[in-house]
């Protein structure tokens, strides 16, 4: 039987979890995981894999969107980073593929401090600015650095040999993102509960608080803004593999509000959250796909050509009925759910 | 000489639309602290009920632009009504996402609606090109110049004296205070998306008539929203004035130095000038270091 | 205990390899039907290709449906959005092979796109036909499956200068191209051109995809005083470009190419556009067979048969070379024969495009191209002899 949230010692406050139960499920969740790769269907595991690169690069921005409250606009800027640092290490100089993975978090961090040194020392919506004309001004430096980066010619990518182990179908692939992904994931709870993460918390809520206590602010904001950089180069690095071709075009700008919507949608500042935001984003084409083609052919036959817009506008107007009804997030759902589950029947 | 002069007019040209979204932009942030990334599709949306005017009604140009003026203030409103005001008292951020969301829908009903093909929005002096000592400029690009210093005049007006315009400082300033003065948020925030609406729908007339109709027009946002930041998130003038500014620039930059730069000088302008004044070129001074 | 793990998951992945191999099997018709998957993009301003290719490949296959489709089959078409975007032109390709089972796969998107998608391609096996973007990486080296049905960019720019050097000689010459791998096709083909006649290039500009302002280009191109222009954008740039140019007064013999060559453009160009260059692999819709392909699509199509352009012809002749490939193949349908059958390709006529001809070995049909010059008058584009 589980009690309530009172706790004894220091340590007891900061678990990663208190419940077994928790932790029994999420081996669980795990195992399917890591079974799934075998099972499904090479459309609904290129799915499971783009949740999971994805993922990562959410993780990433949360740690400073979600933690730090500082917006990045720009964050797209990183993934192309990481994806052109890992092509130009791995195809162009032949390098092994860790080396690869290295550089890509590395670069997407050197630019992080190139960027959010100047920018950093300013609250409010400056950084969200600097970055967006980052994600915009490192795709013309990649165009002009063509000796290094072969310009507009784009570098193709092969799947990954890591430690003799070959990684170049599906399934495989999937299973190295997914091994990112949990690596990922503890280190963002594990940054949580740390004190660089009451840090970044306490900025957050309350930045001049947070002064007085101690917390220097400059150092601190670039902590989260290098650690969100870096672990999206590496899914840059992931997704430019994925994709087995990195160029310029295979970025838009559009992956930076993607991945800002997930985290709102998903609840913010939330780990949780930014699992259940990213599987809700990713799949909803998907879903609205589904319900389209429930609703019969008759619906199709009527906008004929316009069909694939219907389906993108239904997108939009998904996002905005959670935004108005749930803002809390999927996450707010979750506890009322298993509060619901915990408690019932009765209401408290 | 004469090619710096063409450099700085055809500049200027192109800046006066940026300038008229930029302040579209700032309309809003002003009244309501969201930055609208609808903008651009809105301004599109507009141009084309134009073009659906002129096509199926009437070529009269004054017809054409007081029916777009119409349309673009009943979106805005309705904009406001249907989909903002539910988020008011929700955090900016969720406000902001909800802008977001809006640009995917408006975007993809272009295609939905219309078609995928450009389209001129022929309206006779809006092409015509007009020749004076050596330089020429297109009826509609004057136009653009004439509307961005006319509304520069009006809105400096506007602020100063008419109630409308203080009470929209007062929210602006702080809601919460406002509201107790008692002036309705509400009905400010209808009027700001009714303004801003109605001041980017202009642009993407007059946008229009220069370069055709395309779905691709809401590309205009990402070029009008670095105006607002250089001109100052909260100041309307501001971000007309630094319109003209990052057209000028670009073309500058275009003429003088290498393609790539000319996209990206407003961009790096925008770094440069906030490095020492981060609230923009006019915004007010709010942001404080810690 | 490193090692036991290591090779735990070379064991499992192997077998997975194993049971990935025995999935491919035959897929994609029945007795009554074959489903065909056309990959495009359907949404945004790249619609414009998109919707109608899928209409051309629509066409052919509604001929042929009228006739009593393919050996007692009827032939259907699907359509997937990629919105222009690499990962999700993958995401098609897999859904189409995996939920959606179809027989084989169009169009396949923009060059970027498709060259993404290649190596997956080649991995499902689907006789594939490219025929919206063609590049040379697409057909070589050859892949099995996969057909590239036209010109590619380089060529088609290259024949384009040539004639228009040989036309103009002694002229001097700009350039203006996108900076993505469509304009660095098109920059490749001016510059072999331009070595070949020795041309005397004074200005050369890239633009930002997208780009709508042109002021700053062309009075550069104005003050370097060039005679001839090669405008390499695609619609809205090459409009843009053109409105510019009349603005300033300024008159060069100007050249486009194919992915823009729309009849709408010379309409929204104005009188400028008249005698304007282009080159093309297809038909102009204003001569004999483009009115006879006009005809056959509005009487096939009815209502749908709205926005037809070149890339309706284009669509038309894929799914005319996929209809015939899977015609010979008769009763016993393979896709393994199909490609078979599509190697064999020899001489195929369409109406739309010089005959279609394929060989062992051989995956790129090379189609002739035409110089055209257009008439603004009829808002026309008519080939120059």
């Amino acid at each position: 039987m589980r009690s309530g949230d009172f706790k004894e010692t220091y340590s007891g406050l900061i678990v990663l979890s208190d419940s077994t139960w928790v932790w029994i499920w999420s081996a669980l969740l795990a195992a399917a995981l890591v079974c799934a790769p075998f099972v499904l269907n090479a459309y609904a595991l290129s799915l499971l894999t783009l949740v999971l690169i994805t993922l990562i690069g959410a993780l990433g921005l949360n740690i400073l969107t979600g933690l730090t409250g500082l917006i990045s606009l720009g964050h797209v800027g990183f993934l192309v980073v990481g994806a052109y640092a890992y092509a130009i290490a791995v195809t162009k100089h032949g390098l092994p593929p860790l080396a690869g993975f290295a550089a890509s978090g590395l670069v997407a961090a050197l630019a992080s401090v190139i960027v959010g040194v100047p920018s950093l020392r300013l609250r409010g919506l400056y950084l969200a600015i600097t970055t967006l004309a980052f994600s915009f001004i490192i795709n013309n430096v990649i165009l002009e650095a063509a000796a290094v980066t072969d310009g507009a010619r784009g570098i193709s990518v092969l799947r990954p040999t890591i430690l003799g182990i070959d990684f170049d179908s599906d399934a495989a692939f999937a299973l190295l993102c997914l091994a990112v992904t949990v690596l990922t994931l503890f280190a963002c709870l594990n940054i949580r509960r740390s004190r660089i993460g009451r840090a970044l918390v306490a900025i957050r809520d309350n930045d001049t608080a947070a002064r007085t206590m101690g917390v220097n602010l400059v150092t601190f904001k670039l902590y989260a803004f290098v650690t969100s950089a870096f672990i999206t180069g590496i899914a840059g690095a992931l997704l430019g593999i994925y994709l087995s071709f990195v160029s310029v075009e295979g970025f838009p700008f559009l992956l930076s509000i993607e991945a800002l919507a997930i985290l709102i949608v998903g609840g913010l500042g939330s780990v949780l959250g930014v699992v259940l935001g990213t599987v809700f984003i990713i799949l909803l084409p998907e879903v609205v796909q589904t319900v389209l083609h429930f609703a019969g052919s008759g619906v199709e036959a009527l906008f004929a050509n316009g069909v694939h817009e219907l389906k993108a506008m239904l997108y939009g107007v998904v996002i905005i009925l959670f935004l108005r009804f749930e803002p809390r997030g999927l996450v707010g759902i979750w506890h009322d759910v298993k509060r619901l589950w915990v408690h019932w029947p009765l209401r408290f | 000489m004469s090619f710096l002069i063409d450099l700085t007019v055809s500049g200027l040209a192109i800046g006066a639309l940026y300038g008229l979204i930029a302040m579209g932009f700032a309309v809003i942030y002003k009244a309501t602290g969201l930055v609208n990334f609808a903008q651009g599709e809105m301004t599109m949306i507009v141009a084309y009920l134009a073009w659906t005017i002129a096509t199926t009604l009437t070529g009269n140009v004054f017809v054409v632009v007081a029916g777009a003026v119409i349309g673009a203030a009943v979106l805005g409103l309705a904009i406001e009504r249907i989909v903002m005001r539910p988020m008011l008292g929700e955090p900016l951020f969720a406000g902001v996402m909800v802008t977001v969301a809006l640009a995917v829908i408006l975007r993809s009903s272009i295609t939905f609606i219309w078609d995928a093909y450009p389209h001129a929005l022929d309206l006779g002096v809006g092409r015509d090109v007009l020749r004076a000592g050596g330089l020429s400029l297109r009826g509609a690009q004057v136009a653009a110049i004439v509307t961005l210093l006319g509304l520069l005049a009006g809105f400096y007006v506007f602020f100063r004296f008419s109630k409308f315009g203080i009470a929209m400082r007062a929210v602006a300033a702080d809601d919460r205070a406002a509201l107790l003065m008692g002036v309705s948020a509400a009905r400010i925030h209808a009027l700001a998306w009714a303004a801003s609406s109605v001041i980017a729908g202009i642009g993407g007339v007059l946008f229009a008539m220069v370069y055709d109709l395309s779905p691709a027009m809401f590309a205009l946002g990402l070029k009008g929203f670095p105006a607002t930041i250089l001109g100052g998130l909260d100041s309307v003038l501001g971000s007309g004035v630094a319109g003209l500014i990052i057209g000028v620039t670009e073309n500058l930059a275009g003429g003088y130095l290498t393609p790539g730069m000319k996209d990206i000088a407003g961009f790096l302008m925008i770094i440069v000038v906030l490095m020492v004044r981060p609230f923009g070129l006019f915004g007010e001074r709010e942001i404080v270091r810690v | 205990m490193l090692h036991a793990l290591k090779a735990a998951a070379l064991a499992a992945i192997a077998g997975l390899a194993l049971t990935q191999a025995a999935a491919a099997a035959e897929q994609g018709f029945t007795d009554s039907e074959i489903t065909v998957g056309e990959i495009n993009p359907y949404t945004g301003p790249p619609a414009l290709l998109g919707v109608a290719h899928a209409q051309g490949v629509k066409l052919a296959f509604a001929e042929a449906n009228a006739e009593g489709g393919i050996n007692g089959r009827k032939i259907k078409l699907i359509t997937e959005d990629d919105g222009y975007v690499p990962s999700r032109t993958l995401q098609a390709v897999r859904k189409f092979a995996d939920v959606d089972k179809v027989f084989a796969l169009m169009g396949v998107s923009g060059a970027a796109q498709s060259t993404a998608a290649l190596p997956l391609i080649e991995k499902t096996g689907l006789p594939t036909i490219i025929s919206v973007a063609p590049m040379p990486v697409q057909w070589t080296p050859p892949r099995k499956n996969i057909f590239v049905l036209g010109q590619a960019y380089e060529e088609g720019v290259r024949q384009l200068i040539n004639y228009l050097a040989d036309k103009n000689p002694g002229k001097k010459w700009a350039l203006v191209t996108q900076d993505d791998d469509y304009g660095l096709a098109v920059r490749d083909g001016f510059q072999a051109a331009a070595k070949e006649k020795k041309l005397n290039v004074v200005f050369t500009s890239t633009y930002k995809k997208g780009q709508t302002d042109f002021s700053s280009e062309m009075l550069r191109l104005k003050e370097s005083g060039a005679e001839m222009f090669m405008a390499g954008g695609i619609i809205s740039e090459n409009v843009a470009m053109m409105k510019e140019l009349e603005k300033l007064n300024v008159k060069p013999v100007t050249g486009i190419f194919w992915p823009g060559r729309i009849e709408a453009l010379l309409k929204l160009i104005g009188p400028a556009s008249d005698g304007l260059y282009a080159v093309d692999y297809v038909e102009p819709l204003a001569s004999p067979a483009g009115k006879a392909f006009v005809d056959k699509a509005k009487t096939l199509l009815g209502d749908e048969a709205k926005g037809i352009n070149r890339y309706t012809e284009v669509g038309y002749a894929a799914g005319r070379l996929l209809v015939d490939a899977i015609k010979r193949c008769g009763k016993d349908l393979t896709r393994a024969c199909t490609i078979a059958e599509l190697e064999k390709t020899k001489d195929l006529a369409t109406g739309v495009m010089a005959p279609i001809s394929f060989g062992p070995g051989n995956r790129f049909s090379s189609q002739v191209v035409k110089i055209m010059r257009a008439n603004h008058g009829d808002l026309s584009f008519v080939p120059v002899d």
